[in-house]
């Protein structure tokens, strides 16, 4: 009887012994899928912070290759066109010069017929309208030319490829060259307002500020829809500057308005947003010091509040690590 | 240089359309061997076109005032000997799909242009302008209508089965229509019964469609073709317009009423046509400059088969000098 009950409990013992060491398997187990989970995440964040910056890599060149091909366009036109004015005009002075040396040669007989060809020739040239329109067609090629070069230093005072760190600036050439970079995505459809103020230089992360209104500026005109106005405005304040970017859009309903600076979080459909514009607007303004407000009614628009300190003591460069 | 203008015949005119100035001087100066007439305010194109009789319309997309698009969609029905052209800077899916759908357009340029290109295209356009009839934006009888939904078959080139199931339900209560999963299939369709309208996927699993679509359009330019597609890209669509000259390109899913109204157009287009076989150089893009055909995908049989396909256009203006 003892024997059976002994043995018995050794069973159970055994059992739970088992039972645990299966549980802890499963347990290491769930850990390290938990791990392997947790460092795909992260791979997949970086993989998704990575392509919101190839995507606003890629509206930048979208933007660059549209201001920039019309000028081209006019450009590469005229200088091919004033070739061939130039040719034409050429041909005319050859004409003239023929002429000249015909009637230079010619005996008494035949003065009378080549002075005939030169008077011919020389009136012919100065009809000829070429070089004027050569001129002018080159006049607007320098134009053109300057339209394009302008556009380059915007484009590497935008992307500041040539330094990076903190500078000092004045926040409304940031805003200038953002609303340059979004152009193509105002011109057609919506009115920009601008009234900026005079701002005293502040110290910051260029590339990054640039970044905080390109993604505003896109928000509002997606916001937007069809047609309808951006409004910026930049204003002096005690201990810094304020930027407010206004449209007259969908406004963003109450549910969703405490959520907008979540990452990942996003009201477009899938594969359109990353759901990180705002949040990485939100992360820099921290960074710098500042702070962001919105201020939003339905049906009739949203604006945008960035305040930003004179001289921003916070990790700029941490929160712009990635 | 090809001369735009025709030896012998009144110089061309041409109406340039942008806000920018500078880009009009320039295609003024391209074409000083022809009337040109400049326009940088769209809301004045239409009224111009009309004054000034115009031949070949050159127009920019992106305007303040007005897209270039919606220029091109008035100018079909108050100028419709004009042809076409519109120039853009940047080309995106919608301003290309809405210049096949809404502007009908006969080319799509980029910026910057190549100016023995345009040259060679103005002329060509011109010279249709001025030779092909031209089909009117007014519709057929009742009685026409019916005739041709009974006579004229519609095929459709797609091998996705809910594709296929859906352009079925819209369509087959409505028109002949016919199904191809294959190019070969759809040969033996276009052989064997009178075609008037093409349905078809850019891409089945065999591979790309759009070789043959520009295939069939050198050499059957009176057949309309409604391209489907689920993945549009901007280049594909503008090569689709240059060298298949789609008559329309609907996004998937499709959807009823769009569908119906397209094919529906495009039958009566084809219908039209034939009774006026002299517009259909409009719609071609035969006598295109070398340049801008590239080297087709087909085989050289499929080709010798589209090639050989009967003529059911009672005599088909050669037009192919």
């Amino acid at each position: 009887m003892m024997t059976w009950l002994l043995g018995t409990l050794l069973i159970i013992a055994l059992l739970a012994v088992g039972l645990l060491f299966v549980r802890e398997r499963k347990l290491v187990g769930a850990l390290a899928a938990m791990q392997e989970e947790g460092k795909k995440r992260e791979a997949s964040q970086a993989q998704v912070i990575h392509t919101t910056k190839l995507a606003s890599l890629g509206q930048m060149v979208a933007g660059v290759a549209h201001e920039i091909n019309t000028p081209l366009g006019f450009v590469k036109s005229n200088v091919e066109v004033v070739a061939d004015l130039l040719a034409e005009y050429e041909q005319a002075v050859t004409n003239v010069m023929t002429g000249v040396d015909f009637l230079l040669n010619a005996d008494a007989g035949i003065a009378e017929r080549a002075k005939t060809l030169v008077i011919k020739a020389r009136a012919q040239l100065s009809q000829a309208t070429g070089l004027n329109e050569a001129r002018e067609l080159l006049t607007d090629s320098v134009d053109g030319l300057k339209q394009m070069s302008a556009l380059v230093v915007n484009l590497k005072g935008f992307a500041r490829v040539d330094r990076d760190g903190m500078d000092l600036i004045d926040v409304n050439d940031s805003i200038r060259s953002s609303l340059t970079i979004a152009s193509h995505q105002l011109r057609d459809r919506i009115t920009v307002e601008t009234e900026l103020g005079t701002l005293p230089p502040v110290r910051c992360m260029p590339s990054q500020i640039n970044q905080v209104f390109l993604n505003l500026i896109t928000n509002a005109a997606q916001a937007m829809g069809e047609e309808g106005r951006l409004r910026i405005r930049s204003a002096a304040k005690k201990e810094g500057v304020e930027v407010s970017i206004s449209d007259n859009g969908s406004g963003i309903p109450d549910n969703v308005l405490p959520k907008i600076f979540d990452p990942f979080f996003t009201t477009k459909k899938v594969g359109e947003g990353t759901g990180l514009g705002l949040s990485i607007v939100h992360k820099i303004i921290q960074g710098h010091g500042g702070s962001i407000r919105v201020n939003s009614v339905i049906g009739k628009g949203t604006t945008f509040f960035v305040e930003l300190p004179i001289d921003s003591k916070a990790q700029a460069a941490r929160a712009g690590a990635q | 240089m090809d001369r735009p203008t025709a030896a012998g015949s009144p110089p061309l005119r041409i109406l340039c359309i942008d806000d920018e100035m500078r880009i009009l001087r320039a295609l003024k100066a391209l074409f000083r061997d022809c009337e040109v007439q400049l326009c940088n305010d769209p809301r004045q194109a239409v009224a111009m076109a009309s004054q000034f009789d115009v031949d070949v319309v050159i127009c920019d997309q992106r305007m303040p005032q007005m897209q270039g698009i919606e220029v091109l969609r008035e100018l079909k029905s108050t100028a419709p000997r004009a042809m076409r052209i519109l120039l853009t800077g940047y080309a995106d899916l919608k301003a290309v799909l809405g210049s096949v759908n809404e502007g009908e357009v006969f080319r799509y340029v980029n910026k910057p242009w190549d100016n023995a290109e345009m040259r060679a295209l103005v002329a060509e356009a011109g010279r249709i302008s001025r030779d092909a009839a031209v089909i009117t934006a007014e519709p057929i009888s009742e009685r026409d209508a019916a005739e041709a939904r009974t006579e004229v078959g519609i095929l459709v080139l797609e091998d996705d089965v809910n594709s296929q199931a859906r352009l079925r339900e819209i369509l087959a209560p409505h028109y002949q229509v016919r199904f191809a999963n294959n190019a070969e299939r759809a040969l033996q369709i276009l052989e064997q019964h009178e075609t008037g309208v093409v349905i078809s996927e850019t891409e089945s699993r065999q591979g790309d469609l759009t070789s043959l679509l520009k295939a069939l359009k050198i050499h059957h330019p009176h057949i309309a073709t409604v391209v489907i597609t689920e993945r549009a890209n901007a280049q594909t669509a503008m090569e689709l317009i240059n060298e298949g000259q789609v008559y329309r390109m609907l996004l998937k899913p499709v959807r009823m009423g769009s569908c119906r109204l397209s094919v529906d157009s495009a039958i009566t287009r084809y219908w039209k046509l034939k009774r006026n076989p002299r517009a259909i150089q409009r719609f071609a893009v035969a006598n295109l400059p070398s340049f801008a055909l590239p080297p087709t995908t087909i085989s050289e049989s499929l080709l010798a088969r589209i090639k050989g396909l009967p003529s059911r256009i009672v005599q088909i203006v050669r037009f192919n000098s």
